[in-house]
């Protein structure tokens, strides 16, 4: 079976928050995983000084998702994106230019 | 008929916009056709007004504020008459005496009528009335234009803090960061060569009582306004009637605990507690040297635990790996899977929790937010 690191999406309606997690392919999107590497708030956030740009916020271990990308772990294309950005990762689409 | 509107020689130009123009003193203010206004007694008296008091409003004073309750029935200045009055008593009782020195003392601003030669006497709270029937309205002064630029420079150039500047000129805090922003934005402007609305700036300016920025004056010491006044908080509210015995020390503190838990005291709340601080030592007799020393050792602490804060912040600030991607940015905080804990549900774990509900699933607690944002 294949080991994936995915997004498990929790939150409320029109309101989403995932985590972050590694996982077995197969399994339910919202089962318990086999860890969680972090979390990804989709929902910008205003600064709070009011000046720059609005803010997505990420918590990630990157340390162990270096340890999952090493021994396989396969990343969906939401969390390769992420994993690129925070530099774990080749980027797999670059935007046209 | 009424009287016509004229402009007085004075301000042949400028005066009184559409109200009084030359040719065109027919104009009326009211919309009733001419054939239908009844010279009524209202109407008899609105135009005396005009000619007599109203004057005095059509051409305003140079150099002064022109408010309604700074004149009397007459449409003199009062502060006027009453200056001419003290120096024709002053005059009659050095007269008596034979002293002919006082003739040159003599103000030049006394001459009935509302003109004046020379300079006419400062106001008083009582001139500074724009409203005669509420008397309790006083014009206040606002921050002169030298002393918004001496503001602006004392914080962005000489990089004095706020609290600092606040303290020195009397001006509250608030007031002092309001400034700066608003100078920063007329200078941006000007930099930018975006016109600024000066003609409208110096007209209101003009009109209104102002605080001047003049450190060699004997009135230096006039502040702008209170800076250290206890804002009301809204736990210090209610009538709380609370016994205490009578050999027991009932300090400020403890009244602060009696309004509520977290309540710090009155001298912590003020906007300027070192300012207390300073006069506490003035009051408990302390040389200067001795005061300037205490001051110094405060000032050291206050800027050791500021300097700790923002090292703290910057460590934080830094320890957060920002990506940029055009509309947004994207912010990756470092954790540790560790701190969930064995079991996946320590308390300082992130991410949404697995196998429990979430609390707002559970019975019996309010789910009506308290706050939207």
């Amino acid at each position: 079976m294949v080991v994936k690191i995915r997004l498990a999406r929790f939150g409320r309606r029109k309101a989403p928050f995932y985590n972050i997690v590694v996982a077995q392919a197969r399994t339910a999107r919202n089962s318990k995983p086999i860890e969680v590497l972090g979390t990804y708030d989709p929902i910008p956030k205003a600064p709070i000084d009011g000046e720059g740009k609005r803010w997505k916020d990420i918590k990630l271990d990157s340390a162990r998702a270096k340890y999952w990308l090493g021994v396989g772990a396969q990343p969906s294309d939401p969390a390769w994106r992420l994993l690129s950005m925070a530099g774990l990762l080749e980027p797999k689409y670059r935007p046209k230019a | 008929m009424p009287p016509p509107l004229r402009c007085t020689a004075s301000f042949p130009s400028t005066c009184a916009k559409t109200l009084c123009r030359a040719g065109q003193s027919r104009r009326s203010f009211s919309t009733t056709p001419q054939q239908d206004q009844r010279i009524t007694r209202n109407r008899r008296q609105l135009f005396r007004w005009l000619g007599s008091q109203g004057q005095n409003f059509l051409n305003p004073l140079n150099g002064s504020t022109n408010y309604l309750g700074a004149y009397n029935n007459e449409g003199q200045l009062k502060r006027v008459v009453e200056a001419s009055a003290e120096a024709e008593r002053k005059r009659k009782k050095d007269a008596g005496k034979g002293n002919e020195l006082a003739k040159d003392d003599a103000p030049e601003g006394a001459e009935e009528g509302g003109g004046f030669k020379g300079k006419i006497p400062p106001e008083t709270t009582r001139d500074l009335t724009p409203f005669p029937l509420n008397r309790s309205f006083v014009s206040q002064p606002v921050l002169s234009d030298e002393f918004r630029e001496e503001i602006w420079k004392r914080v962005m150039q000489d990089g004095k803090s706020v609290r600092e500047v606040s303290a020195e000129l009397a001006v509250e805090m608030s007031r002092v960061g309001a400034v700066v922003r608003l100078k920063e934005i007329e200078k941006e402007w000007e930099q930018n060569g975006r016109p600024l609305a000066k003609p409208y700036h110096e007209a209101v300016m003009s009109m209104l009582p102002k605080t001047p920025f003049d450190p060699d004056s004997k009135d230096k010491g006039k502040p702008h306004e209170s800076i250290n006044d206890l804002p009301v908080h809204r736990k210090t509210g209610t009538q709380i009637f609370h016994p205490t015995s009578e050999s027991r020390h009932f300090t400020r503190e403890d009244a602060a605990k009696v309004f509520d838990e977290r309540l710090l005291p009155a001298d912590l709340r003020v906007p300027h507690p070192e300012l207390a601080e300073m006069h506490k030592d003035y009051k408990a007799g302390l040389s200067l040297e001795e005061r300037q020393a205490r001051q110094k050792e405060r000032d050291e602490i206050a800027e050791r635990k500021r300097q700790r804060a923002s090292a703290k912040k910057a460590k934080q600030e830094a320890a957060v790996k920002k990506v940029d991607t055009g509309r947004v940015e994207f912010r990756f905080t470092e954790i540790s899977v560790d701190d969930a804990g064995k079991d996946g549900r320590g308390f300082k774990g992130v991410g949404w929790r697995y196998g429990h509900p979430h609390m707002d699933r559970s019975r019996g607690t309010v789910k009506i937010p308290t706050s939207v944002e």
